[in-house]
C-alpha cells in the first residue's frame, strides 16, 4: 500500500493530497509530481503515489516546503495552458481550478503571447473531443485505453513542452467504452461530447442510483435539472464496476426522452378505444375487475406479470397485493428468457446480454412461473382461455429494443385477455387492447433497490419526481394494500425493503442501509449453483 | 486630547432653554415665512428644478445602470461566449442562455440563445461584473414599460439594438472607454456624457 492510499482509505478529505496521474483503478506512474510529500528521515520530497508505506512512517503534507514544492508543480503545469476556463467545460470540475485556488494562488511569470498553441477542438469520435493545449500530461487515457479496454488508441506525441495527447492520424476513438476516457481527464483536454457545452456543471444536481441498461448494475451518478438529465457518470465501486460504464448504458438515458411516455391514465371506453381517464378510478376498476375475476372465474384465471426492469420494491408490493387481495398465485415476468441470459458476459469488461437491470430480483421475488416459462406460455394460455385477466408492470429495454417476438407475444398475451391492467411509463402500440393504462415512473423517477447478476443488491436513488401523472409503482400498491401511514404521502422504499427482508426468505439479513457492501446478496436459488 | 478641548453641547439643556425662551406664536409665524419665502423664489423664477419631461431628460452618469446591451467582436459577431458567470452571478436568477458550436476554432464557443427577463431583473450590474470578456455592459435606457409580459424578455437581438440605447448610450461597463469589445450600434452622441437632451438644472439664485 502507498502512502497516497492510505490516506485516501484513511479519508483525509481536508488534508488530500494533490495529484493528476494517480487513480486507483489504474497502474501507477508517478508523472505528474502533485503528490509530493515529505517523510521524515529521507532527505528528498517523495511522492505519495508510489511509496509505501513502513512502520512507524511520519508523513507531513501541509508544511511550508510541501507546500512550496506543490505550487511549483502547478505553476510548471499551467506555463503552457490556455486561458480558457470561460469556454472550457471542465469549469466546476476542473482538477487544476481546485489545486490552484487551493495550492497556486501565485502571479503567473508567462505573458499571453509567450504560451506554445496546439491543436483545439479535436474531433476523436462520437464520445470523446480532444483539446491539447489543455492536456497536463498524466497519462490517465493513455494508460486507460491501454490497460482497461487493451485497445491502445491514446498515445504521446513530440517532445519538451510541445508534448501533445492524440490518436494517431486523428483517428477515432471507437471502443464500447470511449466515454471513460472524458471521466478519466482530470482536465478539460478530453471532453465528453455527449455533453458538450449542455450545461455548467455547478447547476446540476447529482442523485446515486444504479444503471438500468444491464444486468451488471454499475453504479452511476445521474446528474440532472429541472426534471431532465444530462449526463450519466460512473461511481466507483470496487466489486461491480470498478470506475468503469460502457458507452451504451451512459448514453441510456436518451431513450426516454425519445420514446412516447405515458402522462396520464387511460381506460377503455365503451367503443373499445382507450380514454383518458382519472388516476383513482383507473386503480379502482383495476382493483374491482381483478376481484370480480377471481370470484367468478377462480384464482388460476389471473396472472401478475412483473417486469426485469421494475425495482424490488414495486414487485414485492405488486406480489403481496395480488395474493393478499385476491389470493393470485400465478407470476411471470419473462420476455425473452431473461433468466438464461442474464450471467452471461458480452465482452470482458462490463458488458451483459441481458440488457435488463433485476433479472434476480424478479426470480429471487418468486416471479418465474415453471409451468408457464415466459410471455411466449403466458399468451398460449391466455388464447386457450385458461388466462383472462392480468395486472402487468412494464418497462422499455434501455439498450436495444425489445424483440418484435416478445412484442407479438404481448399483443397477443393482451388482445386475448378479457382484462388487463398495465402499469407503465410508455406508451406502445401493442398496449392498444388493454383495458386500463396506469401511468408510473421510470427508472430514474422511482427510488428502489436492484439485484444484478451477481446477485448483489443495490440502492437506486430517485433523481426526481415522475412526469405528470405518473406515480411511483410501489407507491401505488402500497396504497392499494393500505399500507401509507398517515399523515405521509410515500411510502418509503426502505420501509418495503425491511419488510421484504422480513418476509422473502431470499432477502433475509440484508439492511437498506447496508446495501453498499458487497456482502448485500441474494442466495441463489434452490437447486441452482450460481 | 482632553475631554474639555471639544466643545460640547448638552442637548437637553438646550432644547428646554428654546422652549423657556421661545415665544410659540413668533415661531409659528417664523415658519409660514419660510414657506412664504420659498413660494416667492418659485415664483419670480429664482429657483426652478422642474423640467418638461418627455421633451427634456436628465442625463443619468457615465455609470448609470440601466437595460443590457451585448456588445460586439470587431467583425460585428457577438463577443458573448456562454461561460455562464453572468447567469450564476445574477441575483434574481433572470439570465437564460443556450451556448452552441462556434464554426472558428479559435472561439469555439458562443451564445446562441441569450435572454433576460426584465421584469425579474433588478439592475444590480453582478452581471456586468462578472462577465470575464466585456460581452455585457449596462445602457443609460430605463424607459422600458410594456403592455404585454411577453415582450418584457429580452433576446439577444433586442438586447444588441434598441433605439433607446442608441439615444442615451452606453452606461455600466468595466472599462471607460471599452477594450475589448464595442457596441453593436452607433450611438448618437460621440461623447456619452453628452447623450440625453441637455436641461437647466442650476439653481438662478443671487
Amino acid at each position: 500500500m502507498t502512502i497516497i492510499q492510505a490516506a485516501d482509505a484513511a479519508g483525509l478529505n481536508e488534508l488530500k493530497i494533490p495529484r493528476f496521474c494517480y487513480h486507483p483503478d489504474l497502474p501507477i506512474d508517478g508523472n505528474c509530481r502533485m503528490c509530493l510529500v515529505e517523510v521524515e528521515k529521507m532527505p528528498k520530497l517523495v511522492i505519495a503515489c508510489n511509496t509505501p508505506v513502513t512502520d512507524g512512517m511520519v508523513v507531513h503534507t501541509q508544511n511550508d516546503r510541501v507546500k512550496e514544492a506543490v505550487r511549483g508543480v502547478l505553476e510548471f503545469l499551467l506555463i503552457n495552458h490556455p486561458v480558457d476556463c470561460p469556454i472550457c467545460d471542465q469549469a466546476g470540475e476542473c482538477w487544476l481550478q481546485d489545486y490552484y485556488m487551493k495550492h497556486g494562488l501565485y502571479q503567473s511569470r508567462i505573458e499571453l503571447g509567450e504560451k506554445i498553441h496546439k491543436r483545439k477542438a479535436v474531433d476523436l469520435g462520437p464520445m470523446v473531443v480532444l483539446d491539447s493545449e489543455r492536456c497536463v500530461h498524466c497519462s490517465r487515457c493513455v494508460r486507460f485505453t491501454e490497460l482497461v479496454t487493451k485497445t491502445g488508441e491514446m498515445a504521446f506525441f513530440n517532445r519538451g513542452g510541445h508534448v501533445e495527447i492524440g490518436t494517431i492520424e486523428n483517428r477515432p476513438v471507437l471502443n464500447p467504452y470511449a466515454g471513460n476516457i472524458a471521466d478519466v481527464c482530470p482536465v478539460g483536454a478530453l471532453t465528453s461530447r455527449d455533453f458538450r457545452f449542455q450545461s455548467r456543471v455547478w447547476f446540476l444536481k447529482f442523485t446515486d442510483s444504479i444503471c438500468n441498461g444491464c444486468s451488471t448494475g454499475c453504479n452511476v451518478r445521474i446528474d440532472h435539472k429541472t426534471g431532465t438529465i444530462y449526463r450519466m457518470v460512473p461511481r466507483r465501486n470496487v466489486d461491480v464496476n470498478k470506475s468503469w460504464m460502457c458507452d451504451e448504458g451512459r448514453l441510456s438515458f436518451h431513450t426516454l426522452e425519445t420514446v412516447n411516455r405515458l402522462l396520464a391514465p387511460f381506460a377503455k371506453g365503451p367503443d373499445g378505444q382507450l380514454i383518458e381517464t382519472e388516476f383513482n378510478h383507473a386503480v379502482d376498476q383495476m382493483d374491482r375487475e381483478i376481484g370480480e375475476t377471481v370470484s367468478k372465474k377462480g384464482v388460476g384465471s389471473v396472472i401478475g406479470f412483473g417486469s426485469a426492469g421494475a425495482t424490488n420494491e414495486s414487485l414485492y408490493l405488486m406480489k403481496r397485493y395480488l395474493t393478499e387481495k385476491h389470493g393470485v398465485n400465478q407470476f411471470e415476468f419473462r420476455l425473452e428468457d431473461e433468466d438464461k441470459k442474464v450471467e452471461e458476459r458480452e465482452d470482458d469488461l462490463l458488458r451483459r446480454t441481458d440488457k435488463r437491470s433485476n433479472t434476480q430480483g424478479a426470480i429471487a421475488l418468486g416471479f418465474a412461473d415453471a409451468a408457464l416459462g415466459g410471455i411466449n406460455g403466458a399468451a398460449k394460455a391466455a388464447s386457450r382461455g385458461d388466462l383472462t385477466a392480468a395486472v402487468m408492470i412494464y418497462h422499455p429495454k434501455l439498450i436495444h429494443d425489445l424483440s418484435g417476438e416478445a412484442k407479438q407475444s404481448l399483443k397477443q398475451f393482451i388482445d386475448s385477455l378479457q382484462f388487463s391492467a398495465i402499469l407503465t411509463p410508455v406508451r406502445e402500440s401493442w398496449m392498444d387492447g388493454a383495458s386500463v393504462l396506469i401511468p408510473i415512473g421510470s427508472w430514474s423517477e422511482e427510488e428502489g433497490t436492484y439485484t444484478n447478476f451477481n446477485r448483489a443488491v443495490q440502492r437506486g436513488g430517485r433523481a426526481f419526481a415522475p412526469k405528470e401523472q405518473a406515480r411511483e409503482a410501489r407507491e401505488i400498491f402500497a396504497e392499494l394494500l393500505g399500507l401509507q401511514r398517515p399523515g405521509y404521502f410515500v411510502t418509503q422504499a426502505e420501509e418495503v425493503f425491511t419488510e421484504m427482508a422480513e418476509k422473502v426468505p431470499a432477502f433475509t439479513g440484508l439492511t437498506y442501509k447496508g446495501l453498499a457492501s458487497n456482502n448485500a446478496k441474494v442466495p441463489p436459488p434452490e437447486g441452482r449453483y450460481w | 486630547m482632553k475631554n474639555s478641548d471639544f466643545k460640547t453641547i448638552n442637548v437637553t439643556e438646550r432644547a428646554e432653554a428654546q422652549e423657556k425662551n421661545a415665544n410659540p406664536f413668533l415661531e409659528t409665524v417664523k415658519g409660514f415665512g419660510f414657506t412664504f419665502k420659498r413660494f416667492l423664489d418659485h415664483v419670480t423664477g429664482a429657483e426652478d428644478h422642474l423640467i418638461s419631461y418627455p421633451e427634456e431628460k436628465r442625463p443619468y452618469s457615465n455609470r448609470f445602470r440601466g437595460t443590457h446591451i451585448l456588445t460586439v467582436r470587431e467583425d460585428g459577431s457577438i463577443k458573448c461566449v456562454a461561460c455562464y458567470m453572468c447567469a450564476t452571478a445574477c441575483p434574481a436568477d433572470c439570465i437564460s442562455i443556450d451556448a452552441a458550436e462556434h464554426p472558428d476554432k479559435s472561439i469555439e464557443k458562443y451564445a446562441k440563445r441569450f435572454d433576460i427577463d426584465m421584469l425579474r431583473c433588478v439592475f444590480c450590474g453582478f452581471c456586468v461584473d462578472a462577465c470575464p470578456e466585456e460581452a455585457i455592459i449596462m445602457s443609460r435606457e430605463h424607459e422600458i414599460c410594456e403592455y404585454t409580459r411577453d415582450t418584457t424578455i429580452y433576446g439577444i437581438d433586442r438586447l444588441m439594438n434598441r433605439p433607446q440605447a442608441v439615444d442615451m448610450g452606453p452606461g455600466y461597463r468595466p472599462n471607460y472607454p471599452m477594450i475589448e469589445s464595442k457596441l453593436p450600434f452607433t450611438p448618437a452622441h460621440p461623447d456619452p456624457d453628452k447623450a440625453g437632451k441637455p436641461v437647466n438644472t442650476t439653481p438662478k439664485k443671487k
